[in-house]
């Protein structure tokens, strides 16, 4: 009884925080339609901007990301592409020094350090405006820059994020992830309007130079330096901006494990970056993202492992029940399709209302970022599967994060 | 599509209280559909008992009757086993839902264990007098957590009840606290010592394997015959 007293207290958790950011979403949309003309910005505007490419060991992909970059339409007197070589041990120099016969692109070797110290090598050369990140192994639309370069007319503006999708999506775990990423797509637009975006996406966010300087550049931040300098940025009472039509196509990985790793990785990053900025967390003075935003990201977590564990050990129940049950008729228990039988508990709708809520927002992610008003195919494998499998990188980064075991990116 | 947006962090506490009044106002939405679906059920069940109730009342004045009719007439009009092993599996399902409408459940339970109880008695009386051959199981169970083989021999009972379709298998709630179950565990001399089988006329204690009570029970070959006999019969007549 007290479990499930439990599970009603963290479901009404979990779908308070899907209905706050659906609210906020059509909130900020009123807000936008009564002000429309107001608000927009003029397209004229572009900044100078420097966008850094930190490579190791990415000789496959960093030729199609460099010319990706090349064919952003932008003045070419106002962009440099800056691919810093952070000691790679293959043939990646070389693929981008093909590229050095292009006047915006200058290509730079150092020793291995992680990828902040890459992108610290690239702010010291450099005094374009604003400064940006595409890792190696994205490719960037066309009209990605001058979606989001206007956007820093607003002065309070020190850094804006583009709208991510997969990058050729091929086998069930991509297509998985990639109605993930409309989530995440969704997630980055609403948490902009309030205010409180703490994520700077490697593929493609934009940082006004001045404030990444004042700020004393990248740190390691626990191999998530997209996260804590997000973090920083918020703590200095800058805004974060998002530009959801500045497609940024990323690859993903495509075994089981190499997604492990990868999200292994952005959860302890978040959850020692949590310990390492616990002041902001349920501070006032850090409005929605101190008091609703951070604490849920953190709550979501154990909530995440609490269900899955209780999943896991009731399919056991189940499971011992059924294999009972085979032994002593010899038969599987038929399946009856008397209504009678159809589990109407407040749980069960609860959850649909919760699950139907998830693809609403998936949708409306796809929906403000390429127009397509119909959810991307990977969202029925995505609802059924991903929450089960989230829980086991979750759970590991919890373990990893306690005992600071640290993480590698490969 | 939409344009670049960007927004300031101060709290907002009017989408706070939007937002809990939405995912209350789902939470009482859920709860109330819920209720409605639970009350659906006990009605159907209710109005299941009434239908057996009357069934039963319905037999017993044929069978008060039985000097101006033939036993045939009344043997045909018995209540199908199938009926009341339908509504105990309700019962069960609805018990199995959590602690909601518990007294309603137990209330429904009592009623079902005295139609199990009436119909017992009067196919025993029915076959006394018309020389039918019902083959019995009374099955005592305790589901407070005390009798860890109950669940399988409930799963047992129920493989028998598919492979012989006219046993008639009654299944009791030994803690039920119903005066004619009380009185029917005095008669049988049924202790609380569960799974209780009362077959033949004898108490057995512990879980009894499907095996077991094909063994203790030899008229279920009897049962199965003559199933297969009436289908065969059915059918002749049939054509």
């Amino acid at each position: 009884m007290i479990g499930l007293n439990i599970v009603y207290v963290f479901l009404f958790i979990s779908l308070y925080f899907e209905v706050f950011m659906l609210v906020s979403f059509i909130q900020s949309r009123m807000e936008r339609g009564m002000r429309r003309g107001i608000l927009r910005h003029d397209e004229s505007h572009m900044p100078t901007v420097a966008i850094v490419v930190p490579c190791f060991n990415e000789e496959k992909t960093v030729a199609g990301t460099i010319t990706s970059l090349l064919t952003l339409d932008y003045p070419h007197d106002k962009i440099e592409i800056i691919v810093v070589d952070d000691g790679s041990k293959d043939a990646t120099l070389a693929v981008a020094r093909r590229f050095e016969s292009d006047r915006r692109v200058r290509v730079f070797h150092k020793e291995n350090g992680g990828k902040h110290t890459a992108m610290n090598y690239a702010l010291a050369h450099t005094d374009a405006e604003l400064i940006g990140c595409l890792d190696a192994d994205s490719i960037v639309d066309p009209k990605a820059l001058k979606e989001i370069a206007p956007v820093f007319q607003n002065p309070e503006v020190a850094a804006v994020t583009p709208g991510i999708l997969i990058k050729k999506p091929e086998n069930i775990l991509q297509h998985m992830q990639n109605a993930g990423y409309g989530l995440g797509i969704f997630s980055r637009f609403t948490l902009a309007s309030l205010g409180s975006a703490f994520i700077t996406p490697g593929p493609f966010s934009i940082f006004r130079t001045s404030v990444v300087r004042d700020l004393g550049g990248w740190r390691h931040g626990h191999s998530t330096e997209d996260l804590e300098m997000a973090l920083r940025i918020q703590e200095r009472g800058d805004v974060i901006g998002n530009a959801p039509r500045a497609i940024v196509y990323t690859g993903t990985p495509r075994t089981f494990k190499a997604l492990f790793r990868q999200q292994v990785r952005w959860t302890y990053g978040f959850l020692r970056n949590a310990v390492d900025y616990r002041h902001m967390f349920g501070n006032k003075s850090y409005g929605n993202l101190g008091l609703v935003i951070l604490p849920m990201a953190l709550i979501s977590i154990g909530i995440a492992i609490f269900f899955f564990v209780r999943i896991v050990l009731f399919a056991m129940f189940e499971i011992a029940h059924l294999v009972t049950r085979i032994e002593i008729t010899g038969l599987m228990p038929r399946f009856s399709f008397d209504l009678f039988y159809v589990n109407t508990s407040a749980l069960w709708f609860i959850i649909y209302v919760s699950v139907v809520l998830v693809i609403v927002l998936i949708s409306i992610g796809s929906f403000i970022s390429t127009g397509n008003r119909r959810p991307p195919m990977g969202v029925v494998p995505f609802v059924l599967f991903y929450s089960l499998l989230a829980p086991l990188w979750l759970g590991t980064a919890v373990v990893r994060a306690i005992f600071k075991t640290g993480v590698k990116w490969r | 599509m939409e344009e670049p947006v960007i927004g300031t962090r101060a709290a907002r506490w009017g989408s706070y209280l939007i937002a809990f009044a939405i995912t209350a106002s789902i939470f009482v939405t859920a709860l109330y559909a819920s209720n409605y679906f639970n009350n659906r059920r006990i009605v159907e069940i209710r109005s299941t008992q009434d239908d057996i109730s009357t069934d039963i009342l319905s037999l017993e004045t044929q069978f008060d009757l039985l000097q101006e009719h033939s036993c045939t007439d009344v043997a045909e009009n018995t209540i199908l086993p199938s009926e009341l092993s339908s509504l105990g599996n309700q019962l069960s399902y609805m018990e199995s839902q959590g602690p909601k409408n518990q007294s309603e459940i137990v209330r429904l339970k009592r009623l079902y264990s005295l139609l199990e109880i009436k119909d017992y008695l009067l196919m025993k009386q029915l076959a006394a007098k018309c020389n039918l051959k019902p083959v019995f199981i009374l099955y005592f169970y305790s589901n407070k957590g005390d009798c860890t083989d109950c669940e399988k021999q409930g799963y047992a009972l129920t493989a028998l009840s598919r492979d012989y379709p006219q046993l008639r298998t009654y299944s009791f709630d030994y803690n039920l606290g119903v005066s004619a179950l009380r009185t029917l565990v005095a008669i049988d001399d049924v202790d609380n010592n569960l799974p209780a089988l009362y077959i033949n006329g004898k108490t057995r204690y512990g879980y009894q394997s499907v095996d077991d009570i094909q063994k203790i029970l030899p008229q279920l070959k009897t049962l199965q015959k003559a199933a297969a006999t009436s289908t065969a019969t059915t059918t002749k007549k049939r054509k």
